[in-house]
C-alpha cells in the first residue's frame, strides 16, 4: 500500500531531521582542532567557548522565532545597543540619586534597560502584523532608529561607573564554575524546547508561518503570534545586551554590531528555513556551538581575524546551498 | 459599469504619487533653505549635485535586482573593496608605466571586481536558486573580509591627482562630473527598463518567476544579469567615490547598504518586486541627500540623522504597504 | 455578537424541519465593484443534505465563506441556529457547531496530520499539550472514517488524496451541527468517495445538516435532499432533488439548454502534430503515456483531479521532467524539453493556475499579452528592443477581438475579472503562429459569458487547423468540446473514445475502478 511506503519513508526522513548533519560537523570540527591545537581543551578555553555560544544561542533563539513566523528581525544588533546604553545610563543615574543597594540598582537597571528594547519588538510586530509591511523594511528602519539613539545619547563614549555587583558578578562571576550566561542560555533553550514541543503557542508560531492563511481559517490570530515573536525577538536581544554590556563592563552604543549578523547566520545554518514554519531550538543551540568553536578554532590557530567574516561567509552559502539542494531532492520524491 | 466614471479618478491617482516625491525634496530644501541661506549657496548645490550622482550609482544598483524580487546586501562591500583595489593597482602602476595607464588598469580593475561580485551573487541565486538575502549577506561579509585583508585594515593615499580631478572635480558645462555620468547611466538604465526585451523581463519575473518561465523566456540567464548590472554599477559608485575622498578605504561602503534600499524603496520601488522604475533611485538618492546635507547645516547630531531616515524608511513602506491593499 | 432571535421558539431538534440550522435572506457580498452575491437565499436544516450547485464563479464559494465566518456580508440577514448573526470569525463559527471541509487545502505542509487536525483546537492539560489523548481521538476518527492514515506523518509527504482525507477527518474531529463540505471529492478515488458517502449519510441520520458544494451529477443524485442553484451570484432556485431531473438542474445551472450552451465544432482532421510515445515523468503522475493530436481536431483529456491530465499536458510544454518516452512535435523530437522549445515548436499552453503561471498579476495588459512572443520580431528587433507599438497594437486588437473589458492598456492584470484574465491568457496563445494549443482547465473560475467566448475561440482555432488539447475536470466541458476523449486513472490511460461514444455513461465507467461500478454508476435513462 502506499500508505505505508509513505509511513516508512516519513520515518527515514524523519530520523534525518532529527539527528541532521550538523553535529557530526560539531564533532568533527571538536576532534580536529583538538588534535591539531590541545589548547582548545583547556578548561578556561572551553568556558569561554561555552560563553560566547550562549550569548549566540539567546540572541539567534530570537531570530528563530521571527523567521519561523516568516519574517527576519535585522534590528536585533540595535536591540542589543539600546539596552546597554539605556541600562547603564539607568544604573549610573540611580546611584546618583543616592540610592545604596547595589542590588535594587542592578534589578531597576536592567528593567530600564529591556524597556526601550520591548518598544522596539513591540514597533516591529505592529508594523509587520498590523500594516503588514515588510519585515526587512521594518526591522532595517527600526535598526537604524535604535541605534542612532543609541549613539545620540552616549555621544560615542561608552558609560562606566555602574556597580560592581553588575560587571564584577554578573559580567565576570561564575556559579559551579560556569557563567551566568551560560544558565540563562540554558534555560532559554530549556523553555523555548518546552513551548515549541509542549505548548499550543510554539505549535502556532510554525502554523502561521507555514501557512498564514491556513492557520487564519483554522481560527487562529495570526496577527497576535506574529507581534509577539518580534516582542520575544527582542526581549532576548535585550537580554544578551544585558550581560554583554556586564562582560565588557560599561555601556557601549557599538556593542552587538556583529550580532545581527551572527544571529542570522546561526539559525540558517541550524536549519531554520527562511521561507518559515521550520526550525528547532536545539538545532539553533546546536549551530551556536559549532560557530562559537569556529571562531574559537580560528583565533587558536592564529588565522587572522580579518579572516573570520570570509569564513564565517562561505559557511554560510555552503550550509543554504546545502539545504536547498535537499529541499529540491525532497520535492522531486513527493 | 462605472467605466465612464473612472477616467477623471484614474488620473489624479496616476500622477498624485509622481508628484507626492519632487514635491518632498522642495518642500525638504525649502525648509533648511529658511533654516539656513547656505542651503542654496553654489557650493552646497554642487555638492548637492556630487553626493546625490554617488548615491544615485548604489540605489540604482538596488533598483536593478528589486525589481526581481531581490536584494543585494554586497553593495557595500563592493564599493569597499573596489576602492581598496582600483586604488592598489593605480599605486602600483603609477610609478612605473605612467599616471594616465595606472588610473585606466585602476578604473579597470574596478569594473571587473563589480562585474565579478555580481556575478558570484547572479550564479548563487539565479542558478544556485538560493534566497538572495543569505547569498548577498554571504558574500557581503566574504568581500568586506577580503578588502580589509587586501589593504591591511588601512586607507590607501597617494592616489594620481588625475584620478580625482577626472572623475570628481572636472566640471563640464557647470555640471559636475559624477552628475554626468550619472545622468548617462540613468538614461541607459531607463531605456534597458522600458525599451527592451531584458527590463522587460525583469519586471514580469519579479512578478512570478513562474510566468516568465511558462512564457519561455529564459529566467536564469536574466536574473543573472540583473545582479552582474547591479555588481557593475555599485563598482562605478566606489570609483567616483574613491575619487572623491582620494584615498582607497576598506571601509567606504559600510554604510551603503541600508541606505542605498531605502533610497530605492522610498523613490517607489516595491519589495514585493515587480515594480519601480528610474525615478526610484533618482528620487531616493535626491531626498536622502538632500536631507542629510540639511541636517548637517543645521548642524543636526550626526547620530540622529540614521534616526530619521530610519523614520522616512518605515514611512515610506508604510505608504507602499497601505497603497497594495487598496489595491 | 447580538443575540436577538427573529423567530419565536426557534430550537433545533435533529430530525425534524421544525426551525431550519441555517436561514440567509436577501443577503449581499460585493468585491469593489465586483457583484459576488445579489439577494441571495438559502436554507439549511437538520438532518438534510443540501447541495449547492452551480458553476465556477456562481458564489458558491462565497456564500459557503460567508456560512463560516470567513467573510462577512454587506446586506441581508443570515441566522444561525435561530440567532441572527452580525460578525462571525471562523473560530466562533467553529465553537458555535458548523464545520468546514475547504476545497483549497487548509493545511500545514510542514506540520504533521495530527497537528493539523488539532489546529486553533489542541487538546491540553494545565498548559501541556495532552498528546496521548490527542493521538487517541485521532485514531477514533480515522478509524470511523476508514482512513489509513500515519498520525505523524508530515502533510507535504502525503498525496493530494490522502491531504483531502485529513481535510474531512478535520472537519469531523468536533462534534458539530453543519458541515460544510466543497467538491470534497474532487481528488478522492471512487472508493474512497464511496467511503465518505457512506459516512456523510450516516451524519445526515444524526440529524446534521450538511451544505454540500458539487457540479458532480451522480454525487447529487446520491445525496441530495435539495438542491440550491446559483448563477452568476444570483439565486436562482431550491428544488427538491426527488422532484427534478438532471436535465433541468443543469438548465438552471447554466440557464440553457446543453446544445446551445456548447458550439459545435467542426472536425476536418489534418496531419498529426504532437505526439507522444511511452512517456514516463519524473514525478510519477504519469506513466506509459501515448497518444496523438491531429490538426483540425479537439482532443480531451478526462478523469479525477490528480489523475495526471494536466501533467500530460505541461509535460507537452516541457514543464515536467521526462524519463523515458519521447514527445514529438512536428516531427521534431524535444529532448530535453523547456517551455522555450514548446513555443519554438508552435505548442502553446494555457495553465490552470493564472495567479501563479499564467499572468503577471502586477504588470500591464499589453506586458502580459506580448511576454510570451518577445523574441519574435514582430515585437522586438534582433530580440532585444522592444517594438512597443507593436505591442500596444496587438494588445488593443486583442481587446477587441476577445471582448476584453479593462479599465485601460495600461491596467494591471489583477483588475481584470476571472473571465478577463482567462482571455488576456488566450490573447498570448495569438501572439504568435502555434499549431497545438494545450488548455489546462480553461474555465477555472471564470463566469459563464466568457465562458461561451472561451469556447468559440476553441472553435475558432481548431477550425482553423489548429490542434487543441484540453483538459478538464468539468465532465460536460470535456465531453462536448471535444471529438476524442482520453480518459486517465492514477497516471495511466485507461481509455479512449472517439465520436460518438463519447458519452457521460462510458467516461464515468472509465473514471473509476471496475470492481465498484455498482457504488457509482446508477443512472436513469
Amino acid at each position: 500500500m502506499t500508505a505505508q511506503a509513505a509511513l516508512s519513508e516519513s520515518r527515514a526522513s524523519k530520523l534525518m531531521k532529527t539527528i541532521g548533519i550538523l553535529p557530526f560537523v560539531l564533532v568533527l570540527t571538536c576532534v580536529l582542532l583538538a588534535l591539531y591545537e590541545p589548547r582548545f581543551l583547556r578548561t578556561s578555553n572551553l568556558i569561554n567557548v561555552l560563553r560566547n555560544a550562549s550569548f549566540l544561542t539567546i540572541i539567534s533563539a530570537g531570530q528563530m522565532l521571527v523567521i519561523i513566523v516568516g519574517g527576519f528581525d535585522i534590528s536585533v544588533g540595535a536591540i542589543v545597543a539600546l539596552t546597554s546604553v539605556s541600562s547603564a545610563l539607568s544604573m549610573v543615574g540611580l546611584s546618583s540619586m543616592g540610592i545604596e543597594s547595589a542590588g535594587v540598582i542592578v534589578a531597576l537597571g536592567c528593567l530600564m534597560g529591556l524597556i526601550p528594547a520591548l518598544m522596539v519588538g513591540i514597533a516591529n510586530g505592529f508594523l509587520v502584523s498590523v500594516l503588514k509591511i515588510s519585515p526587512f523594511m521594518v526591522t532595517i528602519g527600526t535598526m537604524t532608529i535604535a541605534a542612532g539613539i543609541a549613539g545620540y545619547v552616549t555621544g560615542g563614549t561608552p558609560i562606566y561607573d555602574m556597580p560592581e555587583l553588575f560587571t564584577r558578578e554578573i559580567g565576570r562571576g561564575k556559579v559551579f564554575g560556569l557563567p551566568y550566561i551560560v544558565y540563562a542560555a540554558a534555560i532559554v533553550l530549556a523553555v523555548l524546547w518546552y513551548m515549541q514541543n509542549q505548548t499550543r503557542l510554539g505549535r502556532y508560531f510554525y502554523a502561521v508561518g507555514g501557512n498564514e492563511k491556513a492557520s487564519r481559517l483554522s481560527g487562529l490570530n495570526t496577527r497576535k503570534y506574529i507581534w509577539l515573536a518580534y516582542v520575544l525577538s527582542a526581549l532576548l536581544a535585550g537580554i544578551v545586551g544585558l550581560f554583554l554590556t556586564a562582560r565588557v563592563g560599561s555601556g557601549e552604543a557599538t556593542l552587538g554590531s556583529n550580532l545581527m549578523l551572527e544571529s542570522i547566520s546561526v539559525a540558517v545554518i541550524g536549519g531554520v528555513a527562511l521561507k518559515g514554519g521550520v526550525g528547532r531550538i536545539q538545532m539553533v543551540a546546536l549551530s551556536a556551538l559549532f560557530l562559537a568553536v569556529l571562531s574559537n578554532g580560528m583565533s587558536l590557530a592564529r588565522i587572522d581575524s580579518k579572516y573570520h567574516i570570509i569564513i564565517i561567509g562561505l559557511v554560510i552559502v555552503i550550509a543554504v546551498a546545502a539545504e536547498s539542494f535537499r529541499e529540491s531532492r525532497r520535492s522531486n520524491h513527493v | 459599469m462605472s467605466d465612464q466614471a473612472q477616467p477623471s479618478g484614474i488620473d489624479l491617482r496616476a500622477v498624485g504619487p509622481h508628484l507626492l516625491l519632487p514635491l518632498a525634496i522642495v518642500g525638504v530644501v525649502v525648509l533648511f533653505a529658511l533654516l539656513q541661506p547656505a542651503m542654496l549657496s553654489g557650493d552646497n548645490i554642487v555638492n548637492i549635485m556630487k553626493q546625490s550622482s554617488l548615491f544615485f550609482f548604489v540605489a540604482c544598483a538596488q533598483l536593478v535586482v528589486i525589481i526581481t524580487r531581490g536584494f543585494d546586501l554586497s553593495v557595500g562591500a563592493n564599493v569597499s573593496l573596489v576602492s581598496v583595489a582600483s586604488s592598489m593597482v593605480m599605486t602600483a602602476v603609477m610609478p612605473l608605466y605612467g599616471t594616465g595607464l595606472g588610473i585606466a588598469l585602476g578604473v579597470g580593475t574596478g569594473l571587473l571586481i563589480g562585474l565579478v561580485i555580481g556575478a558570484v551573487n547572479g550564479v548563487l541565486v539565479a542558478y544556485g536558486r538560493i534566497n538572495p538575502f543569505i547569498v548577498t549577506l554571504a558574500t557581503m561579509s566574504i568581500f568586506t573580509g577580503v578588502a580589509t585583508t587586501i589593504s591591511g585594515g588601512f586607507p590607501i593615499f597617494n592616489l594620481p591627482e588625475a584620478f580625482s580631478y577626472a572623475f570628481n572635480q572636472m566640471i563640464i558645462l557647470m555640471l559636475p562630473i559624477p552628475l554626468i555620468i550619472a545622468g548617462l547611466v540613468a538614461y541607459a538604465m531607463h531605456f534597458s527598463l522600458t525599451r527592451t526585451v531584458h527590463g522587460r523581463v525583469l519586471y514580469v519575473l519579479g512578478d512570478s518567476n513562474e510566468v516568465a518561465h511558462v512564457a519561455g523566456r529564459r529566467v536564469k540567464e536574466h536574473l543573472f544579469l540583473a545582479y552582474v548590472t547591479s555588481g557593475v554599477l555599485a563598482s562605478i559608485a566606489g570609483l567616483l567615490m574613491t575619487a572623491q575622498t582620494g584615498s582607497g578605504e576598506p571601509n567606504l561602503g559600510t554604510s551603503l547598504v541600508l541606505n542605498s534600499i531605502a533610497a530605492a524603496v522610498i523613490g517607489g520601488a516595491s519589495l514585493r518586486g515587480g515594480s519601480g522604475g528610474i525615478s526610484a533611485p533618482i528620487y531616493g538618492a535626491l531626498l536622502i541627500v538632500c536631507l542629510s546635507i540639511g541636517m548637517n547645516l543645521q548642524q543636526i547630531n550626526g547620530s540622529l540623522q540614521p534616526v530619521v531616515i530610519g523614520a522616512i524608511l518605515i514611512f515610506g513602506a508604510a505608504l507602499d504597504a497601505i497603497k497594495t491593499k487598496a489595491r | 455578537m447580538s443575540s436577538t432571535s427573529t423567530k419565536p421558539g426557534a430550537s433545533v431538534a435533529p430530525g425534524t424541519s421544525a426551525a431550519p440550522l441555517i436561514k440567509i435572506a436577501h443577503l449581499d457580498k460585493s468585491y469593489g465593484a465586483f457583484k459576488a452575491l445579489e439577494d441571495m437565499q438559502f436554507e439549511l436544516r437538520a438532518g438534510e443534505v443540501h447541495v449547492l450547485f452551480g458553476e465556477n464563479g456562481a458564489g458558491k464559494s462565497t456564500l459557503i465563506q460567508i456560512i463560516c465566518g470567513v467573510q462577512s456580508f454587506d446586506a441581508g440577514t443570515y441566522s444561525l441556529f435561530g440567532e441572527n448573526v452580525t460578525s462571525l470569525t471562523p473560530a466562533v463559527a467553529h465553537q458555535k457547531g458548523v464545520s468546514i471541509v475547504f476545497q483549497e487545502f487548509s493545511l500545514i505542509p510542514d506540520m504533521t496530520v495530527e497537528e493539523n487536525l488539532f489546529l486553533g483546537h489542541e487538546m491540553t492539560s494545565g498548559g501541556r499539550l495532552a498528546k496521548g489523548a490527542m493521538r487517541a481521538k485521532v485514531q477514533t476518527v480515522l478509524d470511523r472514517l476508514g482512513f489509513h492514515l500515519d498520525p505523524a506523518a508530515r502533510v507535504s509527504t502525503l498525496r493530494r488524496a490522502h491531504q483531502q482525507m485529513v481535510e474531512i477527518a478535520k472537519a469531523l474531529l468536533w462534534d458539530c451541527k453543519v458541515l460544510i463540505l466543497d467538491e470534497p471529492t474532487a481528488s478522492l478515488t471512487d472508493q474512497e468517495a464511496a467511503q465518505l458517502f457512506d459516512i456523510i449519510e450516516q451524519l445526515r441520520s444524526e440529524g446534521l445538516g450538511i451544505v454540500y458544494v458539487s457540479h458532480r451529477m451522480p454525487e447529487i443524485t446520491r445525496l441530495a435532499d435539495r438542491v440550491t442553484v446559483l448563477r452568476d451570484g444570483k439565486f436562482i432556485a431550491t428544488v427538491n432533488k426527488a422532484d427534478t431531473s438532471e436535465k433541468e438542474l443543469v438548465q438552471l445551472m447554466t440557464g440553457r439548454t446543453f446544445d446551445e450552451f456548447f458550439p459545435h465544432i467542426k472536425r476536418d482532421v489534418g496531419d498529426t502534430v504532437l505526439s507522444f510515445e511511452n512517456v514516463t515523468l519524473q514525478s510519477g503522475l504519469a506513466e506509459n503515456i501515448s497518444f496523438e493530436v491531429k490538426r483540425g481536431e479537439v482532443l480531451g483529456f478526462a478523469g479525477l483531479a490528480g489523475c495526471g491530465k494536466s501533467e500530460v499536458l505541461r509535460a507537452a510544454f516541457g514543464l515536467e521532467v521526462v524519463t523515458t518516452g519521447r514527445i514529438t512535435a512536428n516531427g521534431v523530437s524535444l529532448d530535453k524539453h523547456a517551455p522555450r522549445k514548446a513555443l519554438s515548436n508552435r505548442i502553446c499552453y494555457f495553465p490552470s493556475d493564472r495567479a501563479t503561471e499564467g499572468l503577471a498579476m502586477h504588470q500591464s495588459l499589453i506586458s502580459n499579452s506580448s511576454i510570451a512572443a518577445l523574441d519574435d520580431p514582430v515585437f522586438s528587433r534582433g530580440k532585444t528592443l522592444l517594438n512597443r507599438r507593436a505591442e500596444k497594437g496587438f494588445t488593443e486588437k486583442m481587446i477587441d477581438k476577445l471582448k476584453i473589458r479593462t479599465p485601460g492598456l495600461n491596467a494591471k492584470a489583477d483588475q481584470l475579472s476571472g473571465g478577463n484574465k482567462q482571455k488576456l491568457m488566450i490573447a498570448r496563445g495569438l501572439s504568435r503562429e502555434f499549431d497545438v494549443f494545450l488548455f489546462d482547465e480553461p474555465t477555472v473560475g471564470v463566469d459563464i459569458q466568457a465562458k461561451l467566448e472561451i469556447y468559440d475561440v476553441i472553435k475558432a482555432l481548431t477550425e482553423e487547423g489548429k490542434a487543441v488539447v484540453i483538459a478538464s475536470s468539468e465532465l460536460a466541458e470535456v465531453m462536448h468540446m471535444s471529438h476524442r476523449v482520453i480518459v486517465m486513472r492514477e497516471g495511466k490511460i485507461v481509455g479512449e473514445l472517439d465520436g460518438e461514444a463519447v458519452t457521460e455513461d462510458a467516461l464515468l465507467s472509465h473514471f473509476f475502478d471496475h470492481g465498484d461500478e455498482e457504488t457509482q454508476g446508477q443512472h436513469a435513462p
